[in-house]
């Protein structure tokens, strides 16, 4: 159980810096997400938590401990890898009983614990395998059996779950999400898929360029996000982003698209982000977009549509699409409150209005 | 198509065939020579004949197995010490880099020297701290060839196996050292076997460094099959049977590393 902390937390290689003045914090017992794009620092931060970098400026502590200088051994963290490291060598016991080693468990006392561990997670009766002789999935729970039997004061996660496929990392993603509730143990889990940082985060650290774009509990940065860069990384379908003129309950972007926005004030440059959910088509024979492609997902559907020179997306209801055809022109509308502004120069959240 | 990939086929087998009687043919010839009389001798291309054991007395009654021994002794050490040394080594340059791309192949760099350059002062050296009556001098000097190759051919078993293993024993709790020797050693196991024993066949071969720095009545192997060569004339039989107890250690070996070797030799050669 511990809080672990950024302070300016710094990263250089040469001259490039990876990781820049970055400060986090991440609460006891919750499990945050480091999200964003490749290169964006989310796994040199992790790995400089975990002792496997060097930190060329600021502080990490653990449970308000600077830990700097400190081996990986002295951190009291347990991490699972991307392609889980598992000890080729070993069997499944002796890979979960393997941290046991390091804290001179007795041999006995550490393999028994370790069965606990293998039952707990469905893989009692593989024990004795070798891990090339495990699915994708079982080698993924092998690794986690390893990090949580030391019961350590934080998890590290680095895209535990890339290499897995679609349908299982959905269930891997709750399975995980759950013996990190039960044990309540800080986490910290890095991703570049940001619907399973959405899905999974108590906070959510969005970074961008060794920068933290933003954090937040994952609701409210799906809500405000305060940059153009976050409103387009977070959400899917992503957010439509338009630059353009406000006046008289209207948005208008130069090549003629227009977007009925009710009573909000009015806007000489701005840029306009709606997400697919909130944009409202109704068909209108002198409607200024038109329906380009429409694909069903169930119980909704996804509209892609021309207006103009853009190229915007709305989410509607499946049943709505008998009045949405191909070609079928349509007016677009969003309420007020639905809406985020960006500053068309910073292309920073404007204050709400 | 078929009818090019049948011509290519036995090319390729008679390529292959002509290779392996190219290395057979003067072993064979070597074999047939130890069982010969002085006078069989003189008919090189004499293959049906009464076998005699005669050479076979002459070569143990001259204390060739017991140089042998020295011979197998003396790569024992030098093997042990550049698989513990070599293994740590190449590890260093394939996971950290350490001296950057040149110790790759840069390691190699005193296999140009000629075993002259560095005979005598081995030489003098051992005069000087008196250890002239002992092995360590032919030791010494196997180490400077067997470690160099002993370490460039385990660097491409390293860079097979994953960093995220060390990073992981790290993170569970272990020293960079006990990683590597729990995790990391394990895995290049074979590699290191195989290296064990084309090391000891290196230092096994060598005559140059045992003419000159071993000591003199009880000599390595190399050395007491030349003393075959008298001054009354090569004794061809005897030296026949000598070489033949050289020859069948290391081609048994050879036997069980033939793939790790081939391995060991192109994953440390192509890779940059």
């Amino acid at each position: 159980m511990a809080e672990v902390r950024f302070n300016k937390v710094r990263k250089k290689y040469g001259s490039t810096v990876i990781v820049d003045d970055v400060d986090i914090v991440f609460p006891d017992g919750s499990l945050t997400v480091l999200v964003g794009p490749s290169g964006c620092g989310k796994s040199t931060s992790l790995r400089m938590l975990a002792g496997l970098e060097e930190i060329s400026g600021g502080e990490i502590m653990i449970d308000g401990r600077v830990i700097n200088g400190l081996e990986p051994r002295d951190r009291d963290i347990a991490m699972v890898f991307q392609n889980y490291a598992l000890y080729p060598h070993l069997t499944v016991l002796e890979n979960i009983a393997f941290p046991l080693r390091a804290t001179k468990t007795r041999r006995a006392d550490a393999l028994r614990r370790a069965q606990d561990v293998a039952d707990s997670l469905g893989l009692g009766a593989l024990t004795s395998r070798k891990p090339k002789d495990l699915s994708g999935g079982q080698q993924q729970r092998v690794a986690i059996g390893r990090a949580i039997i030391r019961q350590p004061a934080v998890f590290l996660f680095d895209e535990p779950l890339s290499n897995l496929d679609a349908k299982l990392r959905v269930e891997t993603r709750f399975e995980l999400l759950q013996i990190q509730r039960r044990l309540g143990i800080t986490a910290v889990y890095v991703t570049h898929d940001q619907e399973e940082a959405m899905t999974m985060s108590d906070r959510m650290v969005v970074m961008r360029d060794g920068r933290v774009a933003q954090s937040g509990r994952p609701d409210e940065i799906y809500a405000r996000p305060n940059s153009v860069f976050v409103a387009t990384f977070v959400g899917s379908p992503k957010m439509n982003i338009l630059s353009g003129t406000i006046a008289d309950g209207a948005f208008t972007s130069p090549s003629g698209s227009r977007i009925a926005v009710g009573s909000t004030p009015a806007h000489d440059a701005v840029i306009l982000g709606v997400r697919p959910d909130d944009l409202t088509l109704s068909p209108s024979p002198t409607g200024t977009a038109k329906v380009a492609l429409v694909e069903l997902l169930g119980p909704r559907a996804i509209v892609h549509l021309d207006a103009s020179d853009d190229r915007l997306t709305s989410v509607v209801d499946a049943a709505a699409l008998a009045d949405l055809p191909v070609g079928a022109l349509v007016d677009l509308s969003v309420r007020p409150g639905a809406l985020h502004l960006f500053d068309p120069a910073s292309e920073n959240r404007l204050i709400e209005v | 198509m078929t009818r090019r990939t049948n011509l290519w086929s036995v090319a390729r087998a008679l390529l292959l065939w002509v290779a392996a009687l190219t290395v057979t043919l003067p072993l064979l010839w070597v074999a047939l020579a130890s069982f010969k009389s002085p006078a069989q001798l003189n008919d090189p291309g004499l293959v049906l004949f009464a076998p005699n054991l005669d050479n076979w007395a002459r070569v143990l009654e001259a204390g060739v197995l017991d140089a042998a021994g020295r011979s197998a002794m003396v790569a024992t050490i030098t093997v042990a010490i550049s698989v513990v040394a070599g293994s740590m080594g190449a590890y260093a340059i394939s996971a950290y880099k350490t001296g950057g791309s040149a110790t790759r192949f840069g390691i190699l760099a005193a296999q140009v020297l000629p075993p002259a350059v560095l005979v005598f002062p081995f030489l003098t050296m051992a005069y000087a701290l008196r250890l002239d009556t002992t092995y360590i001098p032919v030791i010494f000097a196997h180490l400077s060839f067997v470690l160099p190759v002993i370490t460039w051919f385990l660097i491409g078993f390293f860079d097979a196996v994953p960093r995220s293993l060390e990073e992981q024993a790290r993170v569970d709790g272990f020293s960079r050292f006990a990683a590597f020797r729990m995790v990391v050693l394990p895995q290049v196991l074979p590699g290191i076997g195989a290296a064990a024993i084309f090391g000891f066949t290196l230092s096994w071969n060598d005559m140059f460094y045992g003419l000159i720095l071993a000591p003199t009545q009880e000599t390595i192997l190399p050395v007491a099959i030349a003393a075959f060569n008298t001054f009354r004339g090569v004794e061809l039989g005897a030296m026949s049977a000598a070489i033949i107890i050289a020859v069948v250690p290391v081609v048994i070996a050879s036997f069980f590393i033939q793939r790790r070797l081939v391995q060991g030799i192109s994953g440390g050669a192509v890779k940059f």
